[in-house]
């Protein structure tokens, strides 16, 4: 008997499906992926079964018996627990408050908190989910902090447990521990939902993959009977390519040119200790390495967000080392940041405005200080078509657009200016395949004209499908310099976790886990 | 002549002044805990003294005038709650709403019942302090037992109130469920929705709270200190328990702590007031010193107190 199953759960919001029709089920000890694009409708229908939303049509049944789950706390009570995306803990809460919140154990009202903390050690034990109960959740690294949501729900007494997308926010390290205890929780006789648009992560974990596509399930396979670009092509209703073509590098004049630099972080600690590189005309240049290792520090320099202490940064000659971002802009500099909703984009700005910062002070977007809004509407009409962003009117709120389709907002924006040098930092972060392939393809356009292009990213795969000449970073220096193909993954991974002989060398391995807990 | 100012009296009166401030503060602390801003507080005091004042001089009592005080103070957080929560209004817009009726309904029902604008009449009885010890004494130890009986036991019910209040408000947030869950809601109110937690029902709770404490503040200035109900007597206090609880850091004791301080400020220029001819200085100055004092407190503590993250947002669900 199945404890789970959904029979043809429809949800519509105003104008769109978000789920139509869709059946599963869920074994016990068994697990499944919820495969399928940004926008495919997965959260939604687990929204659904967590009881956050309401569906519109079909039928619930938990362990055979058909039920209404009005509320999260009816789910819970049904032994359905949910970590979300966005974790669902309070920060500046401990652990143990955080995990038994809204189930306190107490008496006439009175927190029994020893009771709390022996519980919360009793069941991190038994699933080998180490943690400390006495942290606040703020000063605990994110991995550690969705161990904390994995506990909440097993304390809850969760036998099914649904994972929205647990490994969007992950280093590879702590995504094999998840692994490891997904397994160990299925062991233990519970079942699991996995969310993903991740194709090697299904291979990995899933027993069964359920794949979705515009709020419809379309298929149903197990590893062993598909790869990855069979999912792939299951996932985006085409065929899909994973690895772009790559045209052979015709390499101009030094563009950007980068010497002695170093370059402190937020907390005054030197985070970039004498960086060298240069990117010629042409070419595309990556930083590979573990995240905080001075990466985010070297392209806030460049791009005009952080003054660097000592050296030099120059643009086809010309010396930006202290020009403002404003400047930067101006001299050639485009900057595809990190992270889109904090740096990229201004979320309750539409389309068109997000499209056109930056250029807002210039002809034809405003003239003597006023908005020109039919050159913007007619820029913004253009690049949502030459960029093919899936937006109703350029009107649309940038909130309102799913990651994939923000992120090509962003590209069209910085590729759109027709800069000199394109620093593109983790370009594709938290991307479907088909948004990834696009974004591939526009930054290969810009090397194929003749563009510089920095590129930062976590993703090694990334790294191999785009790079020309791969600059291995590690503390704050590069440690290794290989030219496209010259090095497989092993070999990066090497150096870029100090293994080159660095002076240090020692503390390797949690670098990236510890930066996040310092924070 | 610094004798003659650093007297127990002066101490005694700075735990006075404190009370509606602190009581306010604390409310406020609750309210934002729970996510909602409650600049209401200032009408919502006033309104709880005049409705202390009404049912004192109604009924002859002074305990039935604190208790429709409460009442009075709970219905019009009532009316916050209802604009905050259910219909998701901006909370400052709504609160500044209320202090401008709270203006306008009490001087209109002034004219209503008393056929006068200004100051009611005297309500017949105030709350007396609880203890009645004779001070004085021989030596030092007369001295200092009169330093004790003036800042311990020279007080009216409701200022011991405010101490028990803080006491047991800062316990309850920290050590029971209730408060476990306040702190949930005014930081991540979708975190305790999706573990079961009404956040609609935990808010109305705390925004009530806030109004019966707002409300005991506006009894005390009547029916412990003043004696009758004036015209916007409340005149900013509501404005400076706000700024206590953010210099408490949101905190009960802290929030009472901090109102000492203004208290203490106001006691101290009432106090040097009477050393006009002494001391050359316009008695409007002495005046200022608590506003003052809020200014600069909350220019040395703003940004780097850290309020709940959700507070002044309406909780959306789904």
């Amino acid at each position: 008997m199945s404890v789970l199953e959904l029979r043809e759960i429809t949800k519509v919001f105003p104008g769109v499906v978000a789920n139509d029709h869709v059946s599963l089920s869920l074994e016990e000890g068994e697990i499944i992926a919820l495969l399928g694009e940004n926008g495919a409708g997965k959260t939604t229908l687990m929204n659904v079964v967590y009881g956050l939303l309401s569906c519109d049509g079909g039928e619930l049944l938990v362990d055979g018996r058909p039920v209404k789950i009005k509320s999260p706390r009816h789910a819970i009570d049904l032994g359905i627990g949910m970590v979300h995306q966005h974790f669902m803990l309070v920060q500046p809460l401990t652990v143990t408050e955080n995990i038994v919140l809204g189930h306190e154990p107490a008496r006439f009202g009175v927190i029994d908190f020893a009771t709390a903390r022996k519980k919360v050690l009793e069941i991190s034990a038994r699933y080998g989910l180490k943690v400390d109960p006495d942290s606040r959740i703020m000063d605990l690294s994110v991995g550690m902090q969705q161990r904390v949501e994995i506990l909440k729900a097993l304390y809850q007494g969760a036998r099914i447990l649904i994972l929205d997308e647990p490994t969007a926010v992950l280093t590879p390290q702590e995504v094999r521990e998840l692994f490891a205890v997904v397994r160990s929780l299925v062991n233990e006789g519970l079942s699991v939902v996995f969310i993903t648009h991740k194709l090697e992560e299904v291979m990995a974990v899933a027993d069964r993959i359920l794949v979705m596509r515009d709020g419809r399930l379309v298929g149903e396979t197990r590893p062993s009977d598909t790869d990855t670009v069979g999912l792939a092509r299951m996932m985006v209703g085409r065929d899909v390519v994973l690895r772009v073509e790559k045209a052979p590098r015709a390499c101009g004049d030094t563009v950007l040119e980068v010497d002695g630099l170093h370059v402190k972080d937020d907390r005054g600690l030197e985070a970039v200790r004498g960086v060298a590189l240069s990117v010629r005309g042409g070419e595309i240049v990556a930083i590979a390495g573990v995240d905080g290792n001075g990466q985010r520090e070297i392209v806030e320099s460049i791009v005009g967000l952080r003054k660097p202490t000592s050296g030099t940064i120059r643009l086809k000659g010309e010396d930006i080392t202290h020009a403002s971002a404003r400047s930067s802009i101006e001299a050639g500099v485009s900057h595809i940041p990190e992270d889109r909703h904090r740096r990229g984009l201004i979320l309750e700005f539409t389309i068109a405005e997000n499209l056109m910062l930056g250029d807002h002070r210039l002809a034809p977007y405003s003239t003597r200080g006023l908005m020109r809004p039919t050159a913007v509407t007619a820029m913004a009409k253009r690049r949502i078509v030459d960029y093919d962003v899936r937006t109703p009117s350029e009107r649309v709120l940038a909130s309102a657009l799913s990651g994939g389709n923000q992120q090509k907002v962003v590209v069209a924006r910085e590729i759109g200016r027709d800069p000199e040098l394109l620093v593109a930092a983790q370009p594709t972060r938290g991307l479907d395949v088909g948004a990834i392939e696009f974004v591939h393809r526009q930054i290969l356009k810009e090397r194929d004209s003749g563009k510089a292009v920095l590129l930062v990213s976590l993703e090694l795969e990334e790294i191999s499908a785009l790079a020309d000449r791969i600059l291995v970073i590690y503390e704050g220096r590069i440690v290794k310099e290989f030219a496209a193909g010259e090095a497989d993954d092993e070999t990066l991974g090497f150096y870029m976790t100090g293994g080159g002989g660095s002076k240090l060398a020692p503390e390797t391995g949690a670098t990236g886990a510890r930066g996040e807990g310092e924070r | 002549m610094l004798g003659d100012i650093l007297t127990p009296d002066l101490f005694a009166s700075a735990l006075r002044m404190a009370t509606p401030l602190a009581l306010a503060a604390i409310g406020g602390t609750l309210c934002e805990r729970s996510g909602v801003v409650n600049i209401a507080l200032e009408g919502i005091m006033l309104i709880g003294a005049f409705a202390a004042a009404a049912a004192g001089l109604a009924t002859g009592s002074g305990w039935l005038g604190l208790l429709a005080a409460i009442a009075a103070g709970v219905a019009v957080s009532a009316i916050h709650a209802f604009s905050s929560i259910n219909l998701k209004s901006d909370q400052v817009v709504s609160g500044t709403a209320i202090n401008i009726l709270a203006l306008g309904v009490t001087g209109f029902l002034m004219e209503l019942l008393y056929g006068h604008p200004g100051t009611t009449d005297p309500v017949p009885q105030m709350l007396r302090p609880v203890f009645h010890f004779p001070n004085g004494g021989e030596g030092v130890l007369g001295t200092v037992w009169t330093w004790i009986n003036s800042i311990v036991f020279s007080h009216t019910p409701i200022v011991y109130l405010a101490i028990a209040v803080a006491v047991i408000a800062q316990w309850a947030m920290y050590r029971t469920r209730w408060g476990l869950r306040l702190r949930a809601l005014g930081e991540h109110p979708r975190a305790a929705d999706t573990v079961g937690i009404n956040v609609s029902r935990g808010r109305w709770i705390a925004v009530m709270m806030s109004g019966a404490l707002g409300g005991m503040a506006g009894a005390n200035l009547v029916l412990e200190q003043v004696g009758s109900f004036t015209e916007n007597m409340t005149n900013g206090r509501g404005f400076i328990a706000l700024a206590a609880n953010i210099f408490g850091r949101w905190t009960p004791v802290g929030s009472y702590l901090a109102s000492l301080l203004f208290g203490f400020a106001d006691a101290l220029q009432i106090k040097l007031q009477l050393f006009r001819a002494e001391i050359d200085i316009p008695p409007q100055f002495f005046l200022m010193l608590p506003y003052v004092l809020t200014v600069v407190v909350l220019a040395g503590v703003i940004g780097r107190a850290v309020s709940p993250a959700a507070v002044g947002v309406p909780y959306e669900k789904g």
